[in-house]
C-alpha cells in the first residue's frame, strides 16, 4: 500500500491530489477535469446567488428578516455582506484561487442555509427562501423547502468533492504551484 | 523509503544530500506560497463582505417624514388617512396593488367600506406596501403604482383612485403598472386628478423613498401577507375574533365596536377625498 501510493506520487502525471479508494484507478486528468467541472458549476451558482440579491437592498434585508432567525440588528448586515460573500466566493472558485477555502465557505453557506430553511420549515412559517433574490412571506401553499433543501444538497455534493480533492485543470492554484 | 536507503548505505553520497536539501527547500517555498494564497483568500472574502455592506448601505434610500404626500399620518407619516379623522372606529389596512387577495378583498368589500366612511363609523389607515415586485426581480409595478397612489394623496384623490386602481387590477404574474403609462391612463377614470403635475409626480417617481419607507415598516410589523385588515387594531380579516367576515359582519362588527360612542363627522374636505359608495 505504502509503496504504490509513493510509487504514484513520483508518477508526473499526478501533480495534484492521489486518488485513494475506489477512484485510485482513475487517471489523475480525469478527476482535474472533473474538479474544473464542479467548480465552475458552483462558481455560476454562487454568481447568479450573489447578483440577484445585490440589486435592491430592502429586499435584500427582509430575505434575512423572514427567517426570523437573527435579531434585527443583525439583519442588514447579513443581508447585505451575504451577497457579496457569494459573488467573492465565485470569483475565487471560477479562477480557482484557494479552492479548499473557497469549497470550504461555500460548504458553511450551504449547511447554514439547508439549516435555516428546515428551521422556518419545522416552525411553519412561509415563506420563499431568498435563495436566488426574491425572499420575505409567500403563501403556505407556495412554499418549496424540500425542493429548496434538496437542490441545496446536490451543490453540497460539488462542494465536498472540491474540499476532498480541490485540485484541478484550468486554476490559479496550479499555475501558482500552490496546490 | 529515505529510513530504508539510509539503512542500505550507511553514508550518503553529497550529491543525494544536495538533493534532499534542495527537496525540502522545494517544500518549504510550496508551503509558503499556499500560505500567501491561503491569505490572499481571506482577503478577498473579508473586502468582499465589507464592501459589500458599505455599497448596499449606500444604495438605500434615505427617508424623512417631510418627503410624504401631503396628508399622510402616523409615525414617519407613512399612512394614508381616509374618512373621518375622529370616527370611533379605525380600520387598518395594509394592500399592495398588485396583490390579487386584496384585490378580491376590494371587490367584495368596497361598496360597505365606503359606506361605513360616509357614515363616519369608521376611518381607514391605509398602508401602500410594494412587495409583490419582489417576486420577480426587476418588477416594477407595485412600486409605480404605491408611488401614484402617493401622488394621488398628496392631491386629495388618493381614495376614488385606489378604488379604480383595485377595479382595472392586473393579473399578479402580469407586471402591467411597470408602465407608468397605464397608471396615468387609469387616473383619468378619477375627475380632477391627471393633472400635468400628476403626471411628472407618477413619471418621476417622487414619492418613490416614502414608497420604500411604507414596504421597510411593513416588513418590519410581523405581519407577513396582505391584505392585512385590523378594526382598531384586532386582525380582522379573513376572520374577526373567530367569525368569519362578510361585509355583513364587518358592519356588525363595526357597530358593535362603535356601541355607546357619537359617530365621526365628515369636513367638507374629507368628504370630497371619498370614493362613493358605489364606484
Amino acid at each position: 500500500m505504502i509503496t504504490s501510493q509513493q510509487g504514484e506520487a513520483e508518477a508526473p502525471v499526478a501533480r495534484g491530489a492521489v486518488a485513494r479508494g475506489p477512484l485510485r484507478r482513475v487517471p489523475a486528468d480525469v478527476l482535474d477535469w472533473i474538479g474544473t467541472a464542479a467548480r465552475l458549476a458552483l462558481a455560476v451558482v454562487w454568481a447568479w446567488a450573489g447578483l440577484a440579491k445585490v440589486s435592491d437592498p430592502e429586499t435584500a434585508a427582509q430575505a434575512v428578516r423572514a427567517y426570523r432567525i437573527l435579531p434585527e440588528s443583525l439583519v442588514r448586515p447579513f443581508g447585505y455582506g451575504l451577497p457579496f460573500l457569494e459573488l467573492a466566493v465565485a470569483l475565487l472558485l471560477l479562477i480557482g484561487l484557494g479552492t479548499r477555502i473557497a469549497a470550504f465557505v461555500s460548504g458553511v453557506l450551504l449547511l447554514v442555509y439547508i439549516a435555516s430553511i428546515a428551521s422556518v420549515w419545522a416552525r411553519g412559517i412561509a415563506i420563499d427562501c431568498g435563495c436566488f433574490g426574491g425572499g420575505g412571506a409567500v403563501a403556505a401553499s407556495k412554499t418549496e423547502y424540500l425542493q429548496e433543501i434538496l437542490r441545496d444538497t446536490g451543490f453540497l455534493i460539488l462542494t465536498a468533492w472540491l474540499l476532498w480533492r480541490p485540485a484541478a485543470k484550468l486554476s490559479l492554484d496550479r499555475w501558482l504551484a500552490a496546490e | 523509503m529515505s529510513t530504508m536507503s539510509q539503512k542500505n548505505d550507511g553514508k550518503r553520497s553529497a550529491r543525494e544530500r544536495m538533493q534532499e536539501e534542495r527537496a525540502a527547500e522545494q517544500a518549504k517555498a510550496r508551503r509558503l506560497r499556499k500560505l500567501a494564497v491561503a491569505g490572499t483568500v481571506l482577503a478577498v472574502l473579508v473586502v468582499a463582505v465589507v464592501v459589500g455592506i458599505l455599497v448596499m448601505n449606500s444604495k438605500t434610500t434615505s427617508y424623512s417624514a417631510a418627503q410624504a404626500p401631503a396628508g399622510t399620518t402616523g409615525s414617519n407619516n407613512l399612512q394614508v388617512p381616509v374618512g373621518a379623522a375622529n370616527a370611533p372606529s379605525t380600520l387598518t389596512i395594509y394592500e399592495d396593488p398588485r396583490c390579487p387577495a386584496c384585490g378580491e378583498f376590494e371587490k367584495s368589500f368596497h361598496t360597505t367600506v365606503n359606506q361605513l366612511l360616509g357614515q363616519g363609523k369608521i376611518q381607514i389607515r391605509y398602508h401602500v406596501v410594494s412587495f409583490i415586485d419582489r417576486h420577480n426581480p426587476g418588477d416594477t409595478g407595485s412600486k409605480n403604482a404605491a408611488n401614484a397612489l402617493g401622488c394621488a394623496q398628496n392631491v386629495g384623490l388618493f381614495h376614488p383612485y385606489h378604488d379604480v386602481l383595485y377595479a382595472n387590477q392586473p393579473d399578479e404574474t402580469d407586471d402591467a403598472w411597470a408602465d407608468k403609462g397605464k397608471l396615468i391612463t387609469l387616473a383619468k377614470q378619477v375627475k380632477g386628478l391627471d393633472t400635468p403635475a400628476f403626471e411628472s409626480c407618477v413619471n418621476n417617481n417622487t414619492f418613490g423613498a416614502w414608497v420604500t419607507a411604507v414596504e421597510t415598516d411593513f416588513d418590519k410589523s410581523g405581519y407577513n401577507s396582505t391584505p392585512t385588515i385590523l378594526l382598531n387594531g384586532t386582525s380582522a380579516y379573513p376572520t374577526y375574533n373567530g367569525v368569519s367576515i362578510s361585509p355583513q359582519s364587518l358592519i356588525a362588527a363595526v357597530d358593535a365596536a362603535n356601541k355607546g360612542k357619537p359617530l365621526g363627522t365628515l369636513t367638507p374636505a374629507s368628504a370630497s377625498a371619498l370614493a362613493s359608495p358605489n364606484s
